[in-house]
């Protein structure tokens, strides 16, 4: 092989390699992880796509986060609180994506849960109700992180 | 370190019937993840978290948290709470080391 065929050749496959690295990022918050399918399967039996997203369920979190060892969020909801089983908080990118599960009963009086979670690198954070009659609803927001804090 | 696992819990002590109150506390509590390095001696520092809180009404369990090491240092919770008569609100919680405290608080429901 010549040298310059050499070096389309590689260069082409660099260039497709590029690509395929762009693609397979979980860059959108439909995409997801095999983490966090892992997780989700474990704690609702059910995969990220049978996960219904809803406006009736809000996080609210710093689009960018100083610190991804302290990065406070809050989810609350308009959903009656005897509908609902409990809350589960995910955050896609973390070694770990399960956070926490909430487990609700009426005396909560409303849905409501605040806390500080860490976040290794900038991922989508996912809130996600379970209701006693087995349905699952979610809302999602996005964190960019600077810095990680799972070290 | 003699501090992990003592508390500040933030409740009204007076709650108007009908209405919604929120609950908010912090653990004193290092979180380990398990992940960690000690920078000296190269070795994992083993996981040591909060991994549950509990939250009773007059003895009824109402409202639990299961979490993992994914909740930061020196954890801080908030859930709400909506009594309809005076009693005790009693707040358990526990880590991955077998560590269990709890903290009582009157709340007069008028």
């Amino acid at each position: 092989m010549k040298r310059r065929d050499f070096l389309k050749v590689v260069g082409a496959s660099i260039l497709s390699l590029s690509f395929i690295g762009v693609g397979a990022l979980p860059t959108s918050a439909s995409a997801t992880t095999p983490a966090l399918e892992e997780a989700l399967r474990k704690h609702l039996g059910v995969g990220l796509s049978a996960i219904k997203e809803t406006n009736q369920i809000t996080i609210k979190a710093p689009t960018i986060a100083e610190s991804g060892a302290n990065v406070p969020i809050e989810v609350s909801s308009t959903i009656p609180i005897d509908k609902v089983e409990a809350l589960y908080i995910f955050v896609d990118q973390n070694p770990n994506p399960f956070v926490a599960q909430v487990e609700m009963s009426p005396l909560n009086g409303e849905v409501y849960f605040a806390t500080r979670i860490r976040m290794g690198n900038t991922s989508p954070v996912r809130a996600i109700l379970k209701l006693k009659d087995g349905s699952l609803l979610m809302a999602h927001k996005e964190v960019k992180v600077t810095v990680g804090g799972c070290g | 370190m003699s501090d992990i696992g003592r508390a500040v819990v933030r409740v009204p002590k007076e709650v108007k019937k009908g209405e919604v109150a929120t609950i908010r506390l912090v653990i004193i509590h290092p979180m380990e993840t398990g992940l960690r390095k000690d920078p000296k001696t190269g070795q994992t520092i083993p996981a040591h978290y909060i991994n549950r809180v509990e939250f009773y009404f007059n003895d009824k369990l109402f409202s639990r948290i299961n979490n993992t090491p994914g909740i930061s240092q020196n954890p801080y919770f908030a859930i709400n709470f909506k009594p309809t008569e005076s009693g005790t609100l009693k707040i358990v919680y526990e880590d991955n080391k077998g560590g269990k405290w709890e903290q009582s608080v009157q709340i007069t429901v008028a």
